[in-house]
Formats: structure tokens, C-alpha cells, sequence
């Protein structure tokens, strides 16, 4: 692995985020928003914890989905920007996968998650750890039943879909969810890390 | 007369490197995308389990009105031209476009946007719609709306009148107390 993790944290952390006149935030081909952790927690928490039983799995798939497609559109944003030519693909030896730990090292620069790949099979599966991220939040005494980092998991396959599902497809009609990811382990259970399997669909 | 306004909102961003989180003045802050808050306002929306609009529309108001209150106390800020200044402020940082409040009441208002991230954030992802898609900003008004009058949340109705997602070139907001 080429990529220096430290350097490329470093430099797109310091990304200026301040929005336009208008309080938009273009960037990425996307449009940027900045808010609280609380808001996000709070709305998928209160999901999860109201639909009932029968419908939990339903409701968490939505979470996930919403984060995939994010993850798949933003994450190619991100691969194709000024900022990743400049910083990360002067580091890139060996594509694709150095592009999936430069993406995580994004990742982190975010404030998505302490993530890093721990396990990668090209084109096969991927595991990966997050030693601190927003999603465990949500408890603050004691330890979930069910693990709730949905917006990690929808995020670790999009990267998976991005280095090895084929072409990047904008209307996500293709490309997209040829890799799913389970979360085996979560600080929100209380695990020391959060850990996320991603194999293909 | 027409009120100056002047107030500035304070922001101390920061970005801790061994936990890898970004926070504004020490409240953990996220970057995320228009696909994420389309997909989440899709999912309030079509979500048959429960109320979803009003699930995300209450998350906003509970977060607005949470960060504002704690705002308004640490710039101590007590009149109310300074904190709708800084409640503008506040959600254009978010990224959410620009808020302008048009008049402001402990029983009623009305609020115009003049750019909306998820009215333009829907339509660049799915184009435009007849119905309006802004629970978010229906929820951080009222929460706007409670921290500047000094309610509680659940305070305040919020309707949205004219949208951005159907064509109009702003939208718009109007308040009511419960």
C-alpha cells in the first residue's frame, strides 16, 4: 500500500467547507451539507426503535440503502476531484485497491468514521474496522442488542462497488449494490471497534 | 423601522485527528451529500411503518433548537433581531441555503428560502415534483422559532406554502403557534 493515511487526512480535513452566498456547499460534483452528528442519530434511532419488530429490518435496509447510494455517487465525487488528484493519486501504485484505502483515508477526513481496510480479497470481499465513529453515539451506557452504523455499511460496499463493480453509472441504474456489507462487530454493542464485512451480492 | 442586523454567529471549527471527527464550536459536525438528506427525505416520505415527515422534521427541530439555545447562551444573545440573524446564520453553515426571515412573532411568522439544498438537492437528483419535499427546514424552523421565543419544542406548526422543488423561485414558510 502506497498511501500515506496521515498525509492524506491532513490535507483534505482542512478542506474549506464555508458555504457560498447562497448557504449552499457545492463540492464533488455534489452539494455538501454540514450538521450535527445529533440530527442523523437522532432521525435513524427513533426509526428504528418506533417501527416495531416486524418491520426493523425494513427500516435499517432504507438507512443502509440511503447510504450506499450516497457513498457510490459522493465517493466517485470524491475520486475524480482536484482535491484527490492532487493529493492522493500522486501515491496510487497499485488501482484499485489503493484507491480503496485512499478513499478511507477520506473517510476519515469527513469525520465518517476512524475506518481502515484491515482485510482486502481484490474484487472479492473486503473487511474493515473503525476504531471511532458517530453512529455509536446513540448509546452512552451499556451496549445495543443489534448493531446501528448504518451509514457505515452503506458506505463501505459503495467503495467496494466503486473499485470492482465495473463502470461508474451517475443514474445508479448499474454499477451500484454489487456488494453488500454486514456489520459483525460494533462499539455501540459494546465492542472495541466497529467491524464491517463486504462480499459481493 | 427595519431592523440592522449585525450579529455574527462565533464558529470555532476543529478537526481532532486521533478520533478523526470534526466539530463547530465542540459539537460533532458531519459532511454528508444531497444523495444522503434526497434519500433520507425520500424514506420520510415513503415510509409506511410511521409518520416519517414528521419523524425527520421533529429530529431538525430538535437539533436546531438545541444548538441555537446553546448559541443564543454563549454569545449571549437576548434580543430577538440578533438571534434570527444568527439562526440564518446558523443554517447556512449547516449548508442548507439561504433562510430569510420575513417576519417573526411569538405567535406567528413567515420564512422565505431563496436557495434550498434539499429542494435543489432533490431536483438535481430526481428533477422537479408538485408536492414539497422540505421537512428538514419545516422542523428547524420551529425549532428557530421556540429557541428565539424562549418555548419549548413542539411549539410551533410550520407549513410549507411554495416550494423550490415545484418551480417557484424561492419558498416559503408559515408559522404558527400551537
Amino acid at each position: 500500500m502506497a498511501i500515506d493515511r496521515k498525509r492524506v487526512i491532513a490535507a483534505l480535513s482542512k478542506l474549506d467547507v464555508a458555504g457560498n452566498e447562497e448557504g449552499l456547499i457545492p463540492a464533488y460534483n455534489v452539494f455538501v451539507n454540514q450538521m450535527p452528528t445529533t440530527f442523523w442519530n437522532t432521525f435513524a434511532n427513533r426509526l428504528t426503535r418506533q417501527v416495531g419488530p416486524d418491520m426493523l429490518e425494513a427500516a435499517e435496509w432504507l438507512l443502509v440503502n440511503a447510504a450506499h447510494e450516497c457513498g457510490y455517487h459522493t465517493g466517485y465525487g470524491i475520486i475524480t476531484s482536484e482535491e484527490w488528484r492532487s493529493v492522493v493519486a500522486p501515491m496510487v501504485t497499485d488501482a484499485p485497491a489503493d484507491v480503496l484505502h485512499g478513499a478511507f483515508a477520506v473517510f476519515a477526513a469527513w469525520g465518517w468514521a476512524k475506518a481502515e481496510i484491515v482485510e482486502l480479497k481484490p474484487g472479492e470481499k473486503m473487511v474493515v474496522r473503525a476504531y471511532d465513529y458517530y453512529e455509536a453515539d446513540v448509546v452512552e451506557y451499556g451496549a445495543m442488542s443489534r448493531p446501528a452504523a448504518y451509514m457505515l455499511r452503506g458506505i463501505c460496499g459503495a467503495f467496494m462497488d466503486l473499485a470492482y463493480g465495473g463502470d461508474y453509472d451517475p443514474t445508479g441504474k448499474t454499477g451500484i449494490r454489487t456488494f453488500q456489507c454486514v456489520q459483525t462487530k460494533g462499539i455501540e454493542c459494546g465492542d472495541d471497534y466497529g467491524e464491517f464485512v463486504v462480499t459481493r451480492a | 423601522m427595519p431592523v440592522t442586523k449585525k450579529t455574527e454567529i462565533i464558529v470555532e471549527r476543529r478537526y481532532d485527528p486521533r478520533a478523526c471527527r470534526h466539530t463547530i464550536n465542540g459539537t460533532p459536525y458531519v459532511l454528508h451529500c444531497h444523495h444522503y438528506m434526497s434519500l433520507y427525505t425520500q424514506l420520510a416520505e415513503d415510509c409506511s411503518m410511521l409518520d416519517g415527515r414528521k419523524l425527520l422534521a421533529e429530529s431538525a427541530e430538535d437539533c436546531a433548537f438545541e444548538r441555537l439555545t446553546a448559541i443564543f447562551q454563549a454569545q449571549s444573545l437576548d434580543h430577538v433581531a440578533d438571534r434570527i440573524a444568527v439562526a440564518e446564520q446558523l443554517y447556512a453553515l449547516w449548508g442548507l441555503g439561504g433562510m430569510k426571515v420575513v417576519c417573526a412573532g411569538p405567535e406567528s411568522g413567515e420564512v422565505e428560502l431563496t436557495a434550498s439544498h434539499v429542494d435543489e438537492g432533490w431536483i438535481k437528483k430526481w428533477g422537479k415534483r408538485d408536492k414539497p419535499v422540505n421537512f428538514v427546514t419545516c422542523g428547524f424552523i420551529a425549532g428557530m422559532f421556540a429557541a428565539v421565543f424562549g418555548r419549548p419544542t413542539r411549539s410551533y406548526s410550520v407549513i410549507e406554502t411554495s416550494s423550490i422543488v415545484c418551480g417557484a423561485d424561492r419558498s416559503r414558510f408559515e408559522v404558527v403557534a400551537n
